[in-house]
């Protein structure tokens, strides 16, 4: 995209997104547009300058310099960043939401910031076949084989059988140290709702309501893999036409999924002030990726990694990414995940 | 509670509907085949931008040679009679009757209608039907593209150029003098008729100004301007008295470069004497340009994104934050301020159906409110 023409006057470049043409074309009312919000995606607020010698005048003018590009029609590439209204005028921090790392649980592989989700049960592992989550000699205690397999996610059968701890956790609050872990989120920027949305066509998110009791099952020689009952993915809220899935999640209708910060243990938090709400899932592999390549070999690569024991297996894969955006604050979140498929 | 969406209220969404006009050029190099060097079907520039069809109805003109993705559809010309007229009743004679008076009836079929009978009428000169008076009969159709015409051709801004001089100088009158035609739907913005099945049509005239012939501005056609076509009478290419009487003009085919002998080598001649292609070949030959103004009704909703001081002045924006502190502020009572770039219009289930993006930052803060009229058009 160019960038608009601002050397006279204020103009507005508008266009219909590719969704919104498509429901435009659907003719079922679909199209309605309803509310507006106001997005800044191209401001690099890092450039305010409030030590500028000239004065306040001109705190902002490399803001107001930016040069701003014409609209996407892609629905998924713009509005980015919104802007919030918070009708308090005093505040001086807001919330973000983290990726949390410190719970071993839910941690991203290594010092990466990837996920990794094992698609079909070769890669996960079974017994006298050994995978990213099940060894086929032991491996000692649930504490040890939960830091061997961390970041590893079964999206074979999330939820349930091995693996059925591991999932992906997102904390909420002000992350400084200039406020009291103990002192309270103020309620307005409490987050109670978010939204995750992902590539339909590579996976689905599993609500951890329902979460089965199994956790990391050892599968020595002879050992035995216990299967949980999956628990089903959660219900999509829409699938857009690039094949984006959005999920709607609240704290009223998804307890199991989103819980209050505070009443988590301290060590494993990764918000270092006020604590708002943490949001964990699982993700579950989608029929394709499980009984086929093609979409790893349209999407993807191969690349070899290290399993428990120490061995090293070829995996194909796709790196996507989830974004955990909260829909009471904006503030948004982008998760690395890499799908990996065993070269058997 | 904090928010990112601001909900539209009845009175923030309004409708509205506007002309567009655009100036559209036709120049006679792009008719007359400029891209086809001595009639080859190729050449340097890929080909012909002259296109003939096996059943040789008719003849499209493409702004670049057809065979290229880039060239794009101008107008198709053809010609026609009916079976009234003159020229008709000559078969043993005449090339493709059949298929002209087909033509002829097709167009006026759509363009004029039927009468209580059922059966087609012929174009009427000054669309005067029930008073019967000069009919059009022996006719070139002009299509337009709607690429061109879109949904109209604007009343009054149709002009047709036309060369009346000899085959090899078209342009010139013979005696040194300009021999271009120049043929208007002159005051047709105040003076159009509506009796057509096929929407607003005006008359077309040659105007005062081409030779000593016509110091008053005959009719001589007929412009549709929804349909995007234009009719015109034969009766502008002929020398001496046609057999309706009027009017005269100057003949186009007296060259030698047509297999006409001199006493027949008039339009009528190539109606009778030619395929539908040649006709349409020597029509190119003399056309000088046209030039309209074609019309496109935007329909528009207006949204009044209405921001007042207290709305969105903080921001999600990654940046806006440095260890959860907000950047643009140094203590508490520094009033928040934020820039947005974007307006975003959603569904209700939050999905975004329109951008709008502005052409600099805005800066927000509560000391100011404004109201942002996102226009949407279809």
């Amino acid at each position: 995209m160019a960038f608009l023409d601002n050397s006279g006057d204020i103009i507005l470049d508008a266009v219909l997104t590719d969704t919104g043409r498509y429901r435009l074309a659907q003719g079922n009312g679909s199209f309605k547009i309803a509310k507006f919000a106001l997005g800044d995606d191209e401001i690099n607020y890092s450039a305010y300058n409030k030590n500028n010698p000239s004065g306040s005048a001109y705190y902002d003018l490399e803001i107001l310099q930016t040069p701003i590009l014409e609209a996407f029609t892609n629905n998924t590439s713009t509005m980015k960043s919104k802007l919030l209204t918070i009708p308090r005028t005093n505040l001086l921090y807001l919330p973000v939401i983290l990726m949390n790392n410190s719970n071993v649980n839910s941690a991203p592989s290594g010092s990466s910031e990837l996920h990794l989700v094992c698609v079909d049960e070769d890669t996960v592992g079974r017994k006298g076949l050994e995978g990213f989550l099940v060894q086929s000699s032991g491996m000692g205690g649930t504490g040890a084989a939960s830091e061997k397999v961390r970041g590893f996610l079964n999206g074979f059968q999330a939820g349930s059988g091995v693996g059925a701890q591991q999932y992906i956790q997102c904390d909420q609050g002000l992350n400084t140290n200039e406020i009291s872990a103990n002192a309270a989120l103020d309620s307005d920027l409490y987050e109670t709702q978010y939204i995750v949305e992902m590539d339909n066509r590579l996976g689905a998110i599993v609500p951890m309501a329902g979460q089965g009791a199994n956790q990391y099952n050892v599968a020595g020689v002879g050992g035995v893999v216990t299967a949980g009952t999956f628990a089903g993915t959660a219900k999509v809220s829409f699938v857009d036409d690039d094949n984006i899935a959005s999920y709607y999640f609240s704290l009223a209708s998804d307890a199991g999924m989103i819980s209050d910060l505070a009443s988590t243990p301290s060590q494993s938090r990764v918000i270092t002030g006020p604590q708002g709400t943490t949001i964990q899932f699982r993700v579950q592999a989608s029929t394709e990726l499980q009984t086929s390549t093609y979409l790893f070999e349209k999407l993807g690569s191969t690349t070899s990694i290290t399993k428990p024991s120490g061995a090293s297996q070829s995996v194909r894969y796709i790196d996507s990414v989830i974004k955990v955006t909260g829909a009471t604050t904006g503030y948004s979140i982008n998760l690395l995940v890499r799908y990996i498929k065993s070269i058997i | 509670m904090a928010t990112t969406f601001k909900t539209f209220l009845n009175n923030d969404i309004t409708s509205t509907k506007t002309l567009l006009h655009e100036a559209i050029p036709i120049t006679g190099a792009i008719a007359s085949g400029t891209y086809n060097k001595g009639g080859a079907t190729t050449d340097t520039y890929g080909g012909t931008n002259i296109k003939n069809y096996a059943a040789g109805m008719f003849q499209s003109v493409y702004d670049y040679p057809y065979l290229s993705s880039s060239a794009n559809h101008i107008f198709d010309l053809t010609v026609g009679y009916p079976s009234g007229s003159v020229l008709s009743g000559t078969a043993a004679t005449t090339v493709q009757q059949a298929k002209k008076i087909n033509l002829y009836n097709q167009m006026a079929q759509v363009l004029v209608g039927y009468d209580s009978t059922g059966s087609i009428r012929d174009f009427d000169e000054d669309g005067n039907i029930v008073a019967g008076g000069k009919k059009l009969k022996e006719c070139v159709f002009i299509n337009f593209a709607r690429l061109l015409t879109k949904d109209e051709i604007k009343k009054g801004s149709f002009t047709l150029k036309i060369g009346t001089g000899s085959y090899a100088t078209p342009f010139e009158d013979g005696s040194g003098g300009d021999g271009i035609l120049t043929i208007k739907d002159s005051n047709a913005a105040n003076n159009y008729r509506v009796n057509s099945p096929a929407g607003e049509y005006a008359i077309l005239s040659a105007t005062a100004g081409y030779n000593k012939e016509f110091s008053v501005a005959p009719a001589c056609g007929l412009i549709f301007y929804q349909a995007g076509i234009a009719v015109l009478s034969s009766s502008i290419f002929q020398s001496g008295t046609h057999a309706a009487g009027v009017p005269t003009g100057r003949g186009i085919l007296s060259s030698s470069d047509v297999p006409y002998t001199s006493t027949n080598a008039y339009f009528t001649a190539s109606l009778t004497g030619s395929a539908i292609s040649a006709s349409c070949n020597y029509f190119r030959n003399r056309l000088y340009d046209i030039s309209f103004n074609n019309t496109t009704e935007l329909n528009s909703t207006i949204h009044f994104c209405r921001v007042n001081h207290n709305d969105f002045n903080y921001s999600s924006n990654p940046t806006y934050l440095s260890a959860s502190k907000i950047r643009v502020k140094n203590n508490p009572l520094d009033a928040p301020i934020s820039y947005f770039t974007t307006v975003g219009l959603y569904s209700s289930d939050n999905e975004l159906l329109a951008v709008a993006k502005l052409s600099e930052p805005l800066k927000k803060d509560p000391t100011n409110e404004m109201t942002v009229r996102v226009r949407l058009d279809y």
